[in-house]
């Protein structure tokens, strides 16, 4: 089924929930709603399942629009984060229930539900409660109610919040692995970036109720629109620095009072064109401790390490420049330690520049 | 919840302004559904409640009584009322009424309802879960039961527990406690309907207590405070809503009852010694004194009673902000 | 060496207001004010449970009719024989069981269209319900009377509501409750989670199928709680059922007891007691089984309002 929001707003009183949110979802796609708590992610999920009710735009499914419809006559499957079964059932009634108020006959539902928890790993706890089940054999209930209805839309809050660690990771496989097998159109909100990137097809990132970019999840990483998508998607997040960009004699550079940097052309040219002080941006990734050999061509700028976090495989420092702090991953063996005087090297390639008055990014529309 | 950081709370109703003809429609048929789920209480109020109101407010103007039952309502304009005020124990009636109510209420359905809850959850949990029990056993009783109970401790000797076993204090040696004295009267009437009264606010105030966290308390001692202070200071503040909640709704609830005085004094000892308003009103309509119950000017009893408390009602709910008990449903449409 | 340091007595005079002490002797000052506390209630009972035994009572002694201590008798039991006696408690029961039906459905419906669903006048309800709560229906006697009557008119139901009818005492009584009763039942559904109501809906519940097989289930305490309640209520119940029923035919156990004792005649005190006691034998039963339940019950409330 193919989903498409217009404009769609909802505000309680002067309390805006949500607002101006477009976009279209194709069939079979799995879209992530990416965003930090209290963005309107969940608000718009709750249109779309017709829990609430849309104070301005439309809702369309396959191009009709749905704003009047109930959410029993949206052919929708919801899964929450609470997992929300009905703790005076069984397992075996909770998937059973929406075809139970379908009235379905006995056979065929008996057969639909052992089917739809066999595929979940849970049939041989059809008889059980839901008190009885651990929390990750309640989300497989929850998502086992969602789908034996055949659902045309699955929409999913959450879902893995409440798990351990080790679990989530498990279950994001299964998961993006079920949709891909099933193809049914699925919208999955989500506050972790890390869940959104490697699940889904596009991203939508919302902030404050506003809808900062729907993209696919490398377009947001490379190439994020707006200031918000490039510090919210990638973790450690990207740095970023007030600078002043020119053009000397053919080289764009970008200066601030502790750094000289040389920029690439493409990059440099609608920083340049902008004037003023734009603000740079470089994911951690992309800053490296200097080595011997390189020399300082106006790729480098150096610091004293404020702070050195392992993290395993690397470490991440925190290095005074100026008056920024830029993060950077470097690798364990390097043994930077706080105190250090340490020499970065700028891999200026992937340099992203933003209107900071306007947020947006100048180098993608 | 985490789903409550993530929704914006919704504050105030929707609002259904230049709204499309087929949206109109689908909230009309939700609101039908919050109706269908509304209409039994609204029968029953409309038909127990709001109708014998305006009955009531109608026969206030008439001198409908037993004699004349059969014929046409006559109505009389204010005569009833004037009667009311003129009535030479109505001065008497209301002093009662106002001693009563607030006695009691301060005694025990506030008073010891509080002290109560306080006491029994200072001592531990099963022995006060005994003690509460104990004080809900007259509430249990069937109201003849109870005051026949309590006749007999002020029964006159040698019936009388009282005189039988308990230091003789009001002069009157063996003689009969309730009808004895007015003050005898009084006494008994505030501890029948006290200790009944009290019940319901120890449970509330007990739950309320009992919901206080510990660490708070924990807290206060290692800060040096007695146990009075941390009464005074914690747990007091911390059960203002039930304690505001019982204030009302016992006042209303004492301005309006009278079973328990009906039943064990009749109004008496002699002329209106323990009546109240709400007696009044009761008797006045529907027992024959003098061979002729006066459904008309009890009505007009009733009917003061009824407009006094309810602006007691109106005023509470309006000057403890009840309304901010209300939160919006989190589910729209249907 | 180490010495050793004697841990200090109790009676040692420096410890007479340690906190220890003090802690003590709080909690025995609040035993003991308890106790003197129930002390009336204890004595009604227990002379209850001997006068229900014996001839005569001389305040707590049991005695004979010639006024010497003893008189034990089953005597006072013998009213069971009568009818009447039997008559009045069926309708005591049936009184008390249609208040637990009509007040649980009624409030049940009530209280979650109030807590959970929006529409026009929901403010103004809820507001009402608190007036009502204390707006006595007993105050209204005179003109429900009226009601009730006209109801008796009504083909089809008139003979089951009307005035001097079982029904009709009913009817009254539940309305009588409705207030605290929806207000309860309110104060249950908002603990309620929402997501739960949510996924029956998307699973394709009607709002009724929701409230009926989702949402009652979750409050069941809450419902036994209201129906213990109701039912203590109905038992008892006498200013109304005397009101509006003439003669024993219908009334119930409160009156007919109530009519045992004249102004007139001399009273046969034991055989009332006796009566009373045999009222109040199934609700001490219900009384010992559901104890939790009935301390519980204000305990659901909204926001500490209730």
């Amino acid at each position: 089924m193919k989903v498409k929001l217009d404009k769609l707003q909802k505000k309680w009183g002067d309390v805006v929930g949500a607002d101006d949110i477009s976009l279209e979802i194709d069939d079979g796609e799995f879209v992530a709603f990416l965003g930090p708590s209290g963005c309107g992610k969940t608000t718009t999920l709750l249109m779309v399942a017709g829990i609430y009710k849309p104070t301005a735009g439309t809702i369309d499914f396959d191009g009709r629009i749905v704003n009047e419809v109930p959410p029993r006559d949206r052919h929708i499957g919801m899964v929450f984060q609470s997992y929300a079964l009905y703790p005076h059932m069984s397992v075996y009634g909770n998937i059973s229930y929406p075809l139970r108020i379908q009235k379905i006959n006995k056979t065929e539902m008996q057969e639909r539900v052992q089917r739809v928890a066999d595929m979940m790993g849970i049939g041989d706890l059809l008889d059980r409660k839901p008190g009885q089940l651990s929390g990750g054999q309640q989300q497989r209930v929850s998502l086992g109610r969602a789908l034996v209805k055949e659902p045309e839309l699955l929409l999913f809050d959450e879902p893995l919040s409440n798990l351990d660690a080790r679990l989530r990771l498990t279950m994001r496989g299964e998961l993006k692995r079920l949709q891909k097998d099933m193809g049914i159109t699925s919208i999955y909100v989500t506050h972790d970036q890390v869940e959104a990137m490697t699940m889904a097809d596009r991203i939508a990132v919302m902030s404050a109720g506003i809808l900062q970019a729907f993209d696919k999840p490398d377009d947001l990483y490379d190439r994020p629109k707006t200031l918000f998508v490039a510090g919210f998607v990638g973790n450690p997040p990207m740095n970023f620095m007030d600078v002043e960009v020119t053009r000397d004699n053919g080289v764009f550079r970008a200066r601030s009072d502790a750094v000289d940097l040389v920029v690439p052309a493409d990059r440099g040219e609608p920083a340049a064109a902008h004037g003023g002080t734009v603000i740079l941006g470089l994911r951690p990734e992309d800053i490296a401790v200097a080595t011997a050999g390189s020399a300082g061509d106006g790729r480098t700028a150096s610091g004293e390490a404020l702070a050195v976090e392992p993290l395993g495989r690397e470490d991440l420092v925190v290095v005074q420049v100026g008056t920024a702090e830029l993060r950077l991953l470097v690798d364990t063996a390097v043994g930077v330690r706080v105190g250090d005087n340490v020499d970065l090297e700028f891999n200026t390639e992937k340099v992203q520049f933003f209107d900071p008055d306007t947020e947006q990014s100048l180098l993608w529309s | 919840m985490t789903q409550d950081l993530e929704e914006a709370p919704p504050p105030a109703q929707p609002e259904a302004l230049s709204v499309p003809r087929r949206s109109r429609y689908s909230s009309m048929r939700s609101t039908l559904t919050a109706y269908g789920f509304m209409a039994p209480v609204m029968v029953l109020v409309l038909g127990f409640f709001i109708i014998p109101g305006l009955i009531l407010a109608t026969l206030s103007f008439t001198s409908l009584a037993d004699s004349n039952f059969q014929e046409a309502w006559e109505f009389i304009g204010f005569d009833n009322f004037t009667r009311l005020f003129g009535d030479a124990f109505f001065p008497k009636i209301f002093r009662n009424t106002l001693f009563y109510t607030f006695t009691t209420l301060a005694l025990f359905n506030l008073g010891f309802a509080l002290v109560l809850a306080l006491v029994t959850t200072h001592i531990p949990r099963r022995s006060g879960f005994f003690f509460r029990l104990v004080w809900l056993l007259p509430r249990l009783t069937p109201s003849v039961v109870y005051i026949m109970m309590w006749q007999r401790i002020g029964a006159p000797s040698p019936f009388g527990i009282y005189n039988q076993i308990g230091p003789q204090f009001l002069g009157a040696t063996g003689g009969n406690l309730i009808f004895g004295s007015a003050t005898g009267a009084w006494i008994f009437v505030i501890l029948v309907n006290g200790f009944v009264g009290a019940s319901f606010g120890m449970i509330i105030f007990t739950s309320a207590l009992e919901s206080i966290p510990e660490d708070l308390i924990t807290a206060a001692k290692v800060d040096g405070a007695s146990t009075w202070q941390i009464i005074k200071d914690h747990k007091l503040p911390l059960i203002k809503w039930p304690l505001l909640f019982i204030a009302t709704y016992q006042t209303l609830s004492l301005l309006t009852s009278f079973e328990f005085i009906l039943l064990l004094t009749e109004g008496g000892p002699g002329l209106f010694t323990t009546e109240v308003w709400a007696l009044t009103a009761y008797k006045r309509a529907l027992k024959s004194y003098f061979g002729n119950s006066q459904w008309g000017f009890g009505a007009s009893w009733a009917v003061v009673l009824v407009i006094v408390s309810l602006l007691l009602a109106i005023v509470y709910v309006k000057l403890f902000k009840f309304n901010e008990l209300i939160e919006e449903p989190k589910i729209e449409n249907l | 060496m180490t010495t050793v340091t004697e841990a200090p007595s109790k009676i040692d005079p420096r410890n007479w207001f340690s906190t220890e002490t003090r802690e003590k002797n709080g909690r025995r000052f609040a035993y003991l004010f308890l106790v003197v506390s129930i002390t009336p209630i204890l004595i009604g009972y227990s002379w209850l449970l001997i006068a229900t035994f014996s001839v005569r009572t001389r305040g707590l002694l049991p005695v004979n009719a010639a006024g010497d201590i003893g008189g034990f008798t089953l005597n006072n039991w013998k009213f069971l024989d009568d009818v009447e006696i039997w008559k009045a408690m069926l309708n005591s029961f049936l009184i008390a069981v249609a208040m637990v039906i009509g007040v649980g459905i009624v409030s049940t419906a009530a209280g979650y269209a109030l807590s959970r669903m929006s529409f026009v006048g929901r403010k103004a309800f809820l507001s009402m319900t608190l007036v009502l709560h204390a707006f006595k229906a007993e105050m209204l006697l005179i003109a429900i009377f009226f009601v009730l009557r006209w109801l008796g008119t009504k083909p089809l139901i008139g003979d089951l509501v009307g005035f001097n009818t079982v029904g009709g005492v009913a009817l009254v009584m539940i309305a009588l409750e409705i207030p605290l009763g929806v207000w309860l039942m309110k104060g249950f559904f908002d603990n309620l989670t929402w997501d739960m109501e949510r996924a029956a809906l998307i699973d394709g519940a009607s709002r009724f199928r929701v409230w009926w097989q989702i949402m009652l289930p979750q409050i069941r305490p809450g419902i036994a709680a209201l129906s213990l309640f109701t039912f203590i209520v109905g038992w008892n119940a006498y200013l109304v059922p005397f009101t509006f029923t003439i003669g024993t035919k219908f009334s119930n156990m409160p009156v007919f007891l109530n009519q045992q004792i004249s102004d007139t005649a001399p009273v046969n005190w034991n055989l009332v007691a006796a009566i009373g006691m045999f009222q109040m034998i199934p609700l001490m039963i219900f009384f010992i089984f559901t104890q939790e339940l009935l301390l519980n019950i204000y305990a659901g409330g909204s926001k500490g309002g209730n």
